[in-house]
C-alpha cells in the first residue's frame, strides 16, 4: 500500500526562510509512488536543500533573466535553438523556485534532468493560476498581480504576479507596435475601456493604457469610465477625425464595442473615419454584451466606422500570459493569430498532452518566453486549429454534452446555473 | 426474406433511419447525420417530416393499432414480441448482424461489448420475463384485456393511449427497447424520435416487428426531427395522448414548454449513480472480486448510462482498504480496456476528462492521501480521496472518485445535494446492512440499489427512476358498481 511520503518540514522552512512563496504547501507536501506518474521520485533532499540555497540569490538571477529576456525580446529574429535554449533556462529556475510548478512537474515526471525541449516543458492549465500561486518572485515582493475576470469559475480568480512589468511592457510594445501601428509612430486614440487606476488588477487595462501613453498622440482618450460609455464625447472625435483626415485608432473590449454599436445604432449614427483608421477589439463577449457571430460582429464594425476590415484587428490575450497575439485584420474568419518569436504555440490532445496532427483540431498550449516569473508553458482552454504561420481560434473547449440522461459534469453545473 | 435485410444494412454506404409506415422513401427529406469515430464514421440518413406528414403518420397509426393491438389479448403481444427477441439474440440473423455491424460504428462503443451487452439485455425482453415485467405493474394482467371485476364492486380495465410518443435518447445503444416494448404491452400506436447518436436500434426493431409481424406494420413509426423544433415538436405532443422522454433536462424543461396540457408527459431526465463498498466486501480474498464488478460497471458502455457509477465510496477498516481498493479497481480498469477498448473521445469529451483529472491533481497537490491514478494516456482514470467528498458528477468515459469513508451511513449526507438527481446505488454490504442501508439511500432519494457489476443490467420490470413503467401509460377505466347496480335494472327479461 502507498502511504503518504512527507516532504521534511525543515526543507519547507528552509524553502521559506529564503523567500519561496509558497504558503498553501507549508504545511506539508504529500507525494506518493502512485500518482500520475511514478517513476519520478521525491528529489533527494539533499539537492532540493541545494535549489533552496540557490533561491536566496534569486533576486539576482531575477535581474539576470529579465536583462536576457528583454535583449532577447528586442532582436528581429532567433532561431530555433535560441529559443529553446532560453525556454529551458527560464523552466529550470521556475521549477526551482516556485514549488507547487516544481509539484506538478513532478506528477507529470518532467524535471529539467529530463526536458531537453521547450516542447517538453509541462504545460500548466491556466485554472492553477486559480489554485495556487505561481510565481518565482515571493508574492508579496511582487509590483503587480493581474487577475481574470472570473467569468468561468465564479468568484475564484487567476492571479498572475508580475515581479515589474518591464517585460511585459517590452514584450507588449514590441508586438503591439508592429501589428497595429504598422509603421505610425502616434495616432489619436480612443479607448473603449476604464482607465489602469479604475481597474487595477485587469491586464487589459494596463494594456491599453501602455498603448495610449507609447503609440497614442495627445488628443487620445478613454471613453469608458464609471457612468459608462462617454457616447457624445466619442462621436465628438471620430467627426473630428473624419473632418481633418486624421487616421483614428478605436481600441476595447469587444463587447464594449458591441454596446458602442448597439447605442450608435439607436441615435441612427455612423461615421466614414478617415483612411488608416483601424480598430481593436479583443475578449469576445464574456456574457457581457449580446453574443454576436464573428462575421457580424465585423460586418457590422466596418460598416458603423467605415473601417476596412482588413484593419479591424483582434487580440487574443489572457491574464495568464505576458504578450498577446494578432491578426492582420478580419476581412474573413475565423482570422489566423500569430505570436512574435519570443511566444510559441502548439495545438494539444487534452489527455495526451502530446501535439495533434497538422489541421486537427487541439487545445492551445503556449510557450511564452515573458511569462519568466509565473510558469513558461501554459494549456489554456481553448480549441483552435494550426496554420502554417500561426492558428485559428475555434472558441473554447466546450465539456462534451452527454448524449442522454447520464448526468456530466457540464451538464450539471449548467443545471446548477439554472 | 431473410436475406433483403442484409443486403441492405450491411452494404450500403449510407443507413438509411427511421421507420415510416404508408410513405415512400422519395416522399420524405432526408438529412444525412456523421456518426462515429471519425476514421470509421458511418453516414445515416435521418428523415425530416413536415408537421402534415407528421399528421397523417398519426392517424394511420391510431387507427391501425385500434384494429392490430387493442384487440390482441396481451399474451399475443408477447409471444410476437418474444419471437422478435429471439431472432436478435441469434447470431445467424440478419438484423442481429446489422445490429453488430452498425451499432459499433455509430456510437464507437467496442464492438464486443456492444455484442455481450445486446445479449445480456436482450435477454431480458424474452417471454418470461416480459411475463413477470407486466406482472409487475399488474398483479391481473387480463387488466389490459377486458374489464376485471373489482373486489370491491365495479369492474375495471387498463387502457393504453391512442397515441405514446417516445422521444428516445441515444447515450447507450438500443435504450430505445424499454419504453419501445412497454408501449406495446400496453397496446399503444406509437411514433419513437430517435436519437442523432443512436439512430439504429430503433429503426431496425422496428422493421423487425413488421416482418415479424405483418398486421403490426401500421401500429407504430420511428421518425427524427431536430430536438428543439418548435413547430414540431408542438404539433406532434398535440396528436400524442402520452410523451414518454429521455434526455437531459434543458431538452426536457423545452419539450414541457410545449406540451398541451391534456398530454401526459412522462420524463425521465439527468441521472447520478454510485456505488458503495462495505468493509465486509473487503477481505482479502472478496477484495479483488469486489474491485472487478465495480470496474465492470465504470467500463461497460463507458459510464454513458445514467445507471453508470461516478463515485464509489468504501469504508476503512477491511483488510483491503480504501486506497488498495482503488488501486485494485485501477488495475482491473486496465484489464478491462484491453478487453474493450474506450471509445475514441471528441476533443470536447477528452477536455471534460483532462479538466476533471487536472481538478485532481492539484487536489493532490494540496491534501496528503489525494491521489490520482492511471496516466493520462490511459483510457480509464481513478481519484482517489481520503476525506469525505460530496457527490459530483465526472466527466463519464471511465472515469471515477473512490472516496474512503469511515462509515457507510456517512455517505448521506453526501448525497443529500444531489437528491433530485440521484438514481442507481451499486451496493456490495453484508446482509445485515442491506435494509438498514437501502432505508437510509430510499429516503436520500435512490430509486434503485443492486449488486456491484448489475448497475447497467437493471431487471425486467424494474421501476426507472422510481416510477412504473406500465402503470404510468395507461388510463384506467372504471365502471362504478352504481352502473352495474343500475343496469340490473333494465334487463329485458323480468325478474
Amino acid at each position: 500500500m502507498a502511504t503518504a511520503e512527507k516532504v521534511p518540514l525543515n526543507l519547507i522552512e528552509v524553502i521559506l526562510a529564503q523567500g519561496s512563496c509558497l504558503t498553501e504547501l507549508s504545511r506539508s507536501v504529500s507525494c506518493s509512488e502512485h500518482v500520475l506518474v511514478s517513476q519520478q521520485p521525491p528529489l533527494p533532499i539533499k539537492m532540493a536543500r541545494d535549489m533552496a540555497q540557490d533561491t536566496a540569490n534569486s533576486s539576482s538571477t531575477s535581474e539576470d533573466i529579465t536583462r536576457e529576456l528583454l535583449a532577447f525580446i528586442a532582436r528581429p529574429s532567433v532561431s530555433d535553438e535560441e529559443f529553446n535554449e532560453l525556454a529551458l533556462r527560464i523552466f529550470a529556475r521556475q521549477f526551482m523556485l516556485n514549488l507547487p510548478f516544481q509539484r506538478f512537474c513532478q506528477l507529470r515526471g518532467k524535471t529539467p534532468r529530463l526536458v531537453k525541449s521547450w516542447r517538453d516543458i509541462p504545460a500548466v492549465p491556466i485554472d492553477a493560476f486559480k489554485e495556487f500561486t505561481l510565481s518565482c518572485l515571493p508574492a508579496e515582493d511582487c509590483e503587480r498581480v493581474f487577475m481574470t475576470s472570473g467569468t468561468t469559475r465564479g468568484e475564484v480568480k487567476g492571479r498572475h504576479h508580475h515581479p515589474n512589468l518591464a517585460v511585459y511592457d517590452a514584450s507588449m510594445l514590441r508586438h503591439f507596435s508592429e501589428h497595429f501601428m504598422q509603421g505610425d509612430a502616434r495616432l489619436p486614440m480612443g479607448i473603449l475601456f476604464p482607465t489602469e487606476t479604475l481597474m487595477q488588477n485587469s491586464s487589459l487595462a494596463h494594456y491599453l493604457g501602455l498603448a495610449m501613453q507609447d503609440f497614442g498622440s495627445a488628443d487620445s482618450a478613454y471613453y469608458l469610465d464609471q457612468n459608462g460609455l462617454r457616447t457624445d464625447a466619442l462621436c465628438e472625435a471620430l467627426r473630428k477625425a473624419e473632418q481633418s483626415g486624421q487616421a483614428f485608432a478605436l481600441l476595447g473590449a469587444s463587447y464594449s464595442f458591441v454596446h458602442l454599436m448597439d447605442e450608435l445604432q439607436v441615435r441612427g449614427l455612423s461615421f466614414a473615419l478617415p483612411k488608416g483608421s483601424r480598430i481593436l477589439d479583443t475578449g469576445g463577449f464574456k456574457g457581457q454584451s449580446r453574443d454576436i457571430p464573428m462575421d457580424a460582429f465585423y460586418a457590422q464594425l466596418s460598416a458603423t466606422f467605415g473601417v476596412d476590415r482588413r484593419q479591424c484587428i483582434n487580440m487574443y490575450g489572457m491574464t495568464e500570459l505576458s504578450t498577446q497575439f494578432y491578426d492582420a485584420g478580419n476581412r474573413s474568419v475565423p482570422s489566423v493569430k500569430r505570436g512574435p518569436h519570443w511566444l510559441r504555440s502548439r495545438l494539444l490532445d487534452p489527455l495526451t498532452g502530446q501535439e495533434v496532427a497538422h489541421g486537427e483540431r487541439g487545445i492551445l498550449a503556449h510557450t511564452d518566453l515573458a511569462n519568466v516569473n509565473s510558469v513558461v508553458t501554459i494549456l489554456t482552454e481553448d480549441v483552435g486549429v494550426a496554420t502554417d504561420d500561426g492558428f485559428v481560434l475555434l472558441g473554447r473547449a466546450q465539456g462534451a454534452q452527454a448524449k442522454g440522461c447520464s448526468l456530466a459534469v457540464e451538464d450539471f453545473l449548467k443545471a446548477a446555473r439554472g | 426474406m431473410m436475406s433483403a435485410p442484409k443486403e441492405n444494412f450491411l452494404k450500403a454506404d449510407v443507413f438509411k433511419a427511421g421507420y415510416l409506415p404508408g410513405l415512400r422513401d422519395d416522399e420524405v427529406r432526408w438529412k444525412h447525420l456523421q456518426l462515429g469515430a471519425p476514421n470509421n464514421a458511418l453516414t445515416v440518413a435521418v428523415p425530416e417530416l413536415s408537421t402534415e406528414q407528421f399528421k397523417n403518420l398519426a392517424s394511420r397509426i391510431r387507427l391501425a393499432s385500434r384494429t392490430h393491438l387493442k384487440s390482441w389479448p396481451v399474451s399475443d403481444i408477447v409471444r410476437t414480441l418474444d419471437t422478435a427477441i429471439a431472432r436478435l439474440l441469434n447470431a445467424n440473423d440478419p438484423y442481429r448482424q446489422a445490429l453488430e455491424h452498425l451499432l459499433p460504428r455509430a456510437t464507437g462503443f467496442d464492438a464486443a461489448m456492444v455484442r455481450l451487452g445486446l445479449n445480456s439485455y436482450l435477454q431480458t425482453f424474452r417471454a418470461l420475463q416480459l411475463q413477470r415485467f407486466i406482472t409487475e405493474d399488474f398483479a391481473n394482467p387480463k387488466l389490459l384485456d377486458e374489464f376485471q371485476p373489482r373486489p370491491k364492486g365495479g369492474w375495471s380495465k387498463a387502457i393504453g393511449p391512442e397515441l405514446l410518443v417516445h422521444v428516445w435518447a441515444g447515450n447507450v445503444p438500443a435504450l430505445p427497447l424499454w419504453s419501445f416494448v412497454s408501449g406495446l404491452l400496453v397496446k399503444a400506436g406509437a411514433i419513437g424520435k430517435i436519437s442523432s447518436a443512436e439512430p439504429i436500434f430503433a429503426s431496425l426493431f422496428a422493421r423487425l416487428l413488421a416482418e415479424v409481424e405483418p398486421r403490426w406494420a401500421d401500429c407504430f413509426a420511428v421518425v427524427w426531427w431536430q430536438g428543439g423544433d418548435d413547430v414540431l415538436e408542438r404539433c406532434v405532443f398535440a396528436e400524442a395522448e402520452v410523451v414518454l422522454a429521455y434526455g437531459g433536462n434543458t431538452a426536457l424543461r423545452s419539450m414541457q414548454d410545449r406540451m398541451p396540457v391534456t398530454t401526459r408527459f412522462l420524463s425521465h431526465g439527468h441521472k447520478l449513480s454510485f456505488g458503495m463498498v462495505s468493509n465486509a466486501a473487503l477481505s482479502v480474498l472478496r477484495g479483488q472480486a469486489t474491485a472487478r464488478a465495480a470496474a465492470l460497471d465504470v467500463a461497460r458502455w463507458d459510464q454513458q448510462g445514467c445507471y453508470s457509477p461516478q463515485v464509489f465510496y468504501v469504508q476503512r477498516g477491511g483488510q483491503v482498504q480504501p486506497l488498495e481498493f482503488a488501486q485494485l479497481m485501477a488495475s482491473e480498469l486496465a484489464a478491462l480496456t484491453a478487453k474493450f477498448a474506450r471509445r475514441t473521445l471528441t476533443l470536447e469529451e477528452a477536455a471534460s476528462v483532462a479538466s476533471w483529472r487536472k481538478q485532481h491533481e492539484f487536489e493532490s497537490l494540496r491534501q496528503i492521501g489525494h491521489q490520482v491514478l492511471g496516466d493520462a494516456a490511459q483510457a480509464f482514470t481513478v481519484a482517489y480521496a481520503d476525506t469525505p467528498q460530496t457527490l459530483l458528477p465526472g466527466p463519464l468515459n471511465r472515469c471515477v472518485l473512490v472516496v474512503a469513508l469511515n462509515s457507510l451511513q456517512d455517505v448521506m449526507p453526501l448525497i443529500e445535494p444531489q437528491r433530485a438527481y440521484l438514481q442507481t446505488v451499486g451496493l456490495a454490504a453484508a446482509p445485515e446492512e442491506l435494509l438498514a442501508l437501502g432505508d437510509a439511500l430510499g429516503q436520500a432519494g435512490v430509486t434503485r440499489i443492486c449488486a456491484l457489476g448489475a448497475m447497467t443490467s437493471p431487471e425486467a420490470g424494474w421501476h426507472h427512476d422510481g416510477r412504473f413503467s406500465l402503470l404510468d401509460l395507461v388510463r384506467m377505466v372504471d365502471i362504478d358498481p352504481s352502473a352495474e347496480l343500475a343496469a340490473e335494472r333494465f334487463t329485458g327479461y323480468e325478474l
